[in-house]
């Protein structure tokens, strides 16, 4: 059984990593806090007593559930924000969509100036920023193979799928990132 | 031959970038901002205080199995502690049903020596039946 002190201690070292890898998914500061808040709750109330040891993986699974759950009750509220939105006039949809397109292209043309710039701010930046542009399964077991140190067995565990698909993925992911690096000029 | 050996090389090239990747996304994931910081802490504290909860509404449960006897039932606790308070109930039902087939056959017995009276008796059980020996046997004695 882990001791309050051996769960306090796993929460501190993944607690950031945690919500970083939320926030690629989910892309909603506030969201990736409640679901990693919702995590941790999920794991002490329902593993507090197994060993330290089965923590790591346990934490995984749960926070990709997690994860799920968010995105499903997102696709349920935007099929509702979408029959509601059937009502109002075409002209104010318009509007909404110019907008958000113009912000988006902001977004990507400042990324992609400062990836050209040599300050290490910048490049972490940018690393961070094509890691969280990876297709989700990618990018998802990318970052438990690589920033989490799972084996492939336990990644393919965690992910629900076959080890097979995790090397798959990992290296589609690893050659998408260092093409996409590569033409920024990063190098590492 | 020489693919393994390929495969080998690409897959540790890959992993050598992978972890390039992760050491810079974890100098970058210590520079979030301090309420982000702060409402993890709050989330490590709240999960601790509900491990510590769960941990304490898990403790009395062991206890009385201790007390029902756990050098005897062994590592089942709750199946066994469930089944430790049905055996009374079941011992008085057990009881119960014993007693009313004990009466039952008390009386059989009774009712044979009775009909064994009658049938060893002089008089016929028929004239039980005649109305004027009725009579007779209410007739006091002179």
């Amino acid at each position: 059984m882990a001791s309050d002190k051996e769960l306090s201690d796993f929460l501190k070292s993944v607690d950031k990593r945690a919500f970083k890898r939320t926030l690629y998914a989910v892309r909603d500061e506030d969201a990736a806090l409640d679901i990693v808040q919702d995590t941790m709750i999920r794991l002490a109330e329902k593993y507090a007593d197994r060993p330290a040891a089965e923590l790591p993986l346990l934490f995984q699974r749960i926070m990709s559930n997690a994860t799920m759950d968010w995105f499903r009750r997102q696709k349920v509220r935007n099929a509702v924000v979408k029959n509601f939105s059937d009502f109002e006039s075409p002209g104010s949809d318009g509007d909404f969509d110019i907008l958000e397109t113009l912000e988006a292209l902001g977004g990507s043309l400042a990324s992609e100036s400062t990836a050209d710039t040599a300050s290490r701010a910048q490049i972490l930046l940018a690393i961070e920023d094509e890691v969280a542009r990876l297709p989700g399964r990618q990018r998802e077991a990318f970052l438990l193979r690589y920033w989490e140190e799972l084996d492939v067995a336990e990644t393919a565990a965690a992910m629900g799928c076959s080890e097979g698909s995790v090397k798959t993925h990992c290296s589609r992911a690893v050659h998408a990132l260092s093409t996409a690096l590569k033409a920024k000029g990063i190098s590492l | 031959m020489s693919q393994p050996t390929h495969t080998t090389a690409a897959d540790t090239l890959q992993a050598r970038f992978g972890l390039r990747v992760a050491a810079r996304l974890s100098e970058r994931a210590q520079e979030v901002g301090p309420d982000v910081s702060e409402r993890l802490r709050f989330a490590r504290e709240q999960a601790l205080q509900r491990a510590r909860t769960v941990r304490a509404a898990q403790v009395p449960v062991k206890v009385g199995v201790t007390r029902a006897g756990a050098a005897i039932l062994g590592g089942h606790p709750r199946w066994w502690l469930t089944l430790g308070s049905l055996l009374p109930a079941v011992a008085l039902v057990a009881g119960l049903v014993l007693i009313q087939r004990w009466q039952d056959n008390a009386q059989v017995s009774v009712a044979a020596e009775v009909d064994a009276a009658l049938l060893s008796d002089d008089l016929p059980p028929q004239a039980y039946s005649d109305a004027g020996f009725a009579e007779f046997l209410k007739t006091p004695d002179e």
